[in-house]
Formats: C-alpha cells, structure tokens, sequence
C-alpha cells in the first residue's frame, strides 16, 4: 500500500475476511483517479460441472449440494427444477410448499450469519463477531437464536442441519411427521419477533450514502416474494423463462479469477441478490415484512449496497413469517415425490432451473439422455453473475473515499464487497480453466 | 456429569469432493457407528455451522484434515482447553474460506455462553487436496487408527460418567 506525489495509490486486500471463500481485490488510483479495480479470486476452480458429466441425474441435488456449505438448499432446489424440466414434470402443490418451507429455512440460516456475524461488525467498529459478543453480547444471542431457528427448520424438513438429505428429484424422500413440523411454531414465532428487532437494530446504524446504478435481476413470482420459483426479470422489463435467460447470459473467463463473469446479452453488467430481490418484488412482501420495510425507512427500491443488511434483515422477517404460515397450512405430500423419469426415446432432453438462493438467482442447466445420464450441466452462481457489479462498487467507494486514510479506504473496499455477501468458493467451479498471463 | 447421560457430538469437517479433505467427515460417521453412542451433526464444510449445533455438549470432536508439515496420515489430537484463543488474530486481519475459523468460532460460542464443556480436535494429515473423490493410499490407511482415537474419546466420557 503506497501513494504519493505521482506515483499510483494502491489498495491491496489480500485476504479477503469474512467472505465465504478465498477471495482479494486491488486497486489502483492514479492522479486522484481510480484507473483498476480487480476483484481478484484465487480458490482453485472447482469443476463440479465436469464432474457431474456421466451421473445419473437423480444425483445431481445431493452432487451440487456440496458446492456451498451455506446454501445447500439452493442447489437442490435448482438442480430438481431443472431435472424436472428435462422430465416434463411439475411437482405437486404439497411439494413444492415444503420445498418453499426448507428454503425458508435456508435464507434464516444464511441471512442470520451474514447479518450478525459477518455484517454487522462492519458498522458498529468491530474487528470481528467475537469483539461484537463482547461488546453486545445480547445481540449476537439473538441472531444466534435466528440463525438456530433455521437449522430446526433445516433438520425437520431436510433431514440435517447442514447438507440436507431428505431432498429428491420429484420431492422428497420422506414427508415429514405433522407433529415434528407443527413443533416449528412456537421457535418460528419467537423468530419472527427477532427478526423484526433485527431489522430496527440495523436500521439505526450510521450507514454510508454511496447509492449505485444497478441493472437489477432477480426473480418474479407471480403475487408472492420469489424463493423457489419465478421467472427472471429486471429492473429494465425483461421477463424471460428460465431457458431464455440461460440463454441471454453470457460467462466469460478472465485471467485473474477463476470464476466466471456474467453479462446479459453478452453485454450489460447487472446485480442479483437480496437489493435486486426487493426492488423487482417490494410490493409482494407480506405486510408484516413490508410495515419493517418502511419503518426502516426502504422506499419500494434500495439502491444503496450498504443497505443491503437492511434488506437482508426485511428478507429474515419474510423468511419467518413465510415459514410459520406454511407451518400452520402444512399437509403431508403424499406421496412425497412424484415420479420424474428421463423422456423416453428422447437422446437429449434439456432443462433449466432456477431459484432464489439467498445471495441471488441461482440456475442450474443439464442435458440428460434417455437412461437419465447427464450429458451436460452448467451451474451459475450468484457471485459469478455480481462479480463485475461489485467491481463496479468499488471503483465508486474508493473514488468517492479519496480522502480516508489508506486503512480506512481498504476497510471500506472491504465493506463494499461483503456488501453483497459474496459467496467465492460456489463462484469458482466452472469448466475450463485456461488462465494466460501476459 | 452423573445423574444424566453426557453429551458428545462428533462433527467431521470437510469434502468429500476434495480427496483427502474428506477424512474428517469419514472418520467421524464411522467412529459415531463404531463407538455406539454419541452423535455425528456433520459433515460440515463451514466451522460455522458448529453454532447451535454443538451447544450444550459435554465433548465435542471435531475431525479434520490438516496441512501441518507432518507426515501424510499423521494423527494428531489438540485439546482446545488449553488453547489461547486470545492470542487468534482477530477477522480484519485474518485470511479465511469461510469467515471465522475454527478458533474463532470456539472463541465466539465462549463470548456468548453457548461452548461445550470441552472440544478436542482430532487431525489427520493429508496429502492429496485436489479434486475428485477418494482418499490418498496413505491417509486411507490412517483410517482406523483416527478412527480407534475418536472412539477412545467418546468412550472416556462415557466411563467417567
């Protein structure tokens, strides 16, 4: 780190902390001019899409599962929206209810972690989670107390806090007993009222003003919040089918990550996730999750990254609620799973999944051939799709934070990215890995 | 520890798509079966997930593999009693996949009174962390004794209850 008359200031984070995955930025400011931001990512690539070539497709869900500790669900969700669309086969209402349910299950688990224990640090001057419990130790309870909630969910549904393993193509391998899912009310209803004081806490943090101009992509879902289903659409009309905005999205490799970046139409940078989530859906939210909103002062549309926990935090609310009503209406799927079989005399059958993972869409795209063997699968990841956004982030803090002191500058840099609650280590898993250094 | 039956969880760390990443959970499912008694809340990839997962233990073990220097299949058993977590620099300057490590994690469960009576961390040397399934030969032959030692544990608190 280094700056002086003439000579380039350079911002280097070589580590990134409290990102799921190894990640560094750097950046370079030259005449009082941000001239390079590189989000840089250096976990090896991680060729589950390859690895995937030759499974049967029932594997897929519990295959890429593995990608993200954090968002497991995610993973099976998409990949059984996909095999299933290879299949021609929509599962049934009882289903997909109790998909929505252990997704709900996700999101409280993930935003609880990134809120209180990865986030919110960053705005109360606190190194880590551990100096936050020191210093308000009643509020690290209480996302621990969330983030516990989720995992009951987690274990109820899917079998296991982590890695659920209850989850099939077509549904489920077991529809769980009504007992054990109506025991979820009263820990879900204590959630609730938690997550609505997580919303008040974050709201009243000395938050910075740095509003961006984003490109929002996220999914739509008819009235409902989108989770587990919807179609792709943008803050600029789109409103495609999964398999069109496969299609229109165009990854492209660059030397210094080994995640892919994302354009769409091979062209336009643009932002998923929890920001794109509420501005394309604010208007959906239940109206316990929507009074939070506008207590916490969110207009219909957020455009503020730093805010991004504020929003994260409306999201815990709906999460909870969502939950809790799906609790109360829950009617065991019987059977638990449909039955999803390869077309038959169908060489190549394609199919596209997507959902609503909590860092943003999530899809999952296979070609399988008539004995159910993938012949093809590629899997985008929300950080592959914001990388180029992020960047942008931080081309705009570090030029509007010229006069911090270089420490303060790089604290802000790293703000910046965890802003987004990027996910690395699912992000760096594409095929082909051709770096070329010049 | 007398009047109920203690508490032990067992949590295996790691990958199974990443070779010899994948002992931890390997190791812990297997001594949980071996030993009869105690629980496997793995496998983990995240030292996070122990939160909530671990509260209330008598003994928890966390099975992982290690990159220490020591020779492939090494065993190695820390107690993180006599551990200084004090001394773990704190999340600004660490460098970490997955936000706080397992020290942290400890030092944070301790912050708000959720920490087992006692954690142990059980290592076994790897050799091979590439992709793909499967142990090396060397860490593959490890297995068993890892295995005797994770079940050793469980059953010392087993007896002394």
């Amino acid at each position: 780190m280094s700056h002086g008359s003439g000579s380039p200031r350079t911002i280097g984070v070589e580590g990134l902390s409290r990102v799921e995955g190894e990640g560094s930025l750097r950046v370079v400011v030259h005449d009082g001019t941000v001239t390079d931001v590189a989000l840089e990512i250096f976990e090896p690539p991680r060729y589950f899409e390859a690895l995937l070539v030759g499974r049967h497709f029932t594997e897929a869900p519990d295959i890429t599962a593995r990608i993200c500790g954090i968002c497991p669900v995610a993973y099976q969700m998409s990949a059984c929206a996909a095999m299933e669309d290879a299949c021609g086969v929509t599962v049934d209402d009882r289903v997909a209810s109790l998909r929505r349910l252990l997704y709900c299950g996700e999101w409280i688990q993930s935003h609880a972690l990134h809120v209180y224990l990865l986030h919110a640090p960053d705005f109360l001057g606190c190194a880590d989670a551990v100096e936050l419990a020191e210093s308000d130790r009643g509020a690290v309870q209480r996302g621990l107390g969330l983030k516990r909630t989720g995992n009951l969910i987690m274990e109820t549904v899917g079998g296991r806090a982590v890695h659920p393993v209850n989850v099939r193509v077509g549904g489920f391998y077991r529809a769980p007993d009504p007992d054990a899912v109506a025991a979820l009310a009263d820990p879900l209803r204590r959630a609730r009222d938690a997550a609505l004081a997580t919303v008040d806490w974050v709201s009243r943090f000395d938050i910075p003003d740095v509003p961006g101009d984003y490109r929002f992509v996220a999914l739509r879902d008819g009235d409902r919040y989108p989770i587990e289903s919807g179609r792709p659409s943008s803050s600029e009309g789109l409103d495609a089918s999964p398999a069109e905005f496969g299609e229109l999205v165009v990854e492209e490799h660059v030397a210094r990550s080994t995640a892919l970046h994302a354009r769409l139409a091979g062209r336009d940078p643009y932002l998923t996730g929890p920001l794109a989530r509420y501005a394309l859906n604010s208007g959906t939210l239940p109206p316990l999750a929507a009074e939070a909103a506008e207590a916490a002062g969110l207009g219909p549309v957020c455009s503020n990254p730093f805010q991004s926990i504020v929003v994260r935090s409306v999201e815990l609310v709906l999460a909870c609620d969502e939950a809790l009503a799906l609790v109360e209406a829950y009617a065991p799927p019987d059977p638990p799973a449909d039955d999803v079989q390869p077309r038959p005399g169908v060489n190549a059958s394609v199919g596209t999944g997507v959902t609503e993972a909590p860092r943003g869409l999530l899809l999952h795209h296979y070609e399988i051939d008539q004995d159910g063997t993938i012949l093809h699968a590629r899997i985008m990841p929300p950080t592959s799709q914001n990388q180029l956004t992020i960047e942008a982030d931080l081309r705009r803090v570090v030029q509007g934070g010229l006069d911090l002191a270089d420490d303060d500058l790089q604290w802000r840099c790293e703000q910046a990215v965890r802003n987004h609650d990027p996910c690395i280590s699912c992000a760096a898993h594409f095929l082909d890995l051709s770096v070329v250094t010049t | 520890m007398t009047g109920r039956r203690p508490r032990v969880v067992v949590a295996g760390l790691g990958s199974e798509y990443r070779r010899d990443d994948g002992a931890g959970p390997l190791v812990a499912a297997r001594a949980v079966e071996h030993a009869g008694v105690g629980c496997d809340i793995g496998p983990m990839t995240d030292p996070l997930d122990l939160l909530g997962a671990w509260d209330g233990a008598d003994l928890a073990i966390i099975v992982d593999a290690v990159r220490s220097g020591a020779a492939p299949g090494t065993v190695r058993v820390v107690d993180l009693a006599a551990f200084d977590g004090a001394a773990t620099p704190a999340g600004r300057s660490a460098t970490s996949t997955h936000g706080i490590g397992l020290a942290g994690v400890f030092r944070l469960a301790h912050a708000v009174d959720h920490a087992p009576l006692r954690v142990v961390v059980v290592g076994i040397e790897g050799e091979d962390f590439g992709r793909g399934t499967g142990l090396s030969p060397t860490v593959g032959a490890a297995l068993p004794g890892a295995v005797n030692r994770v079940v050793d544990l469980i059953r010392e608190v087993h007896v002394c209850a």
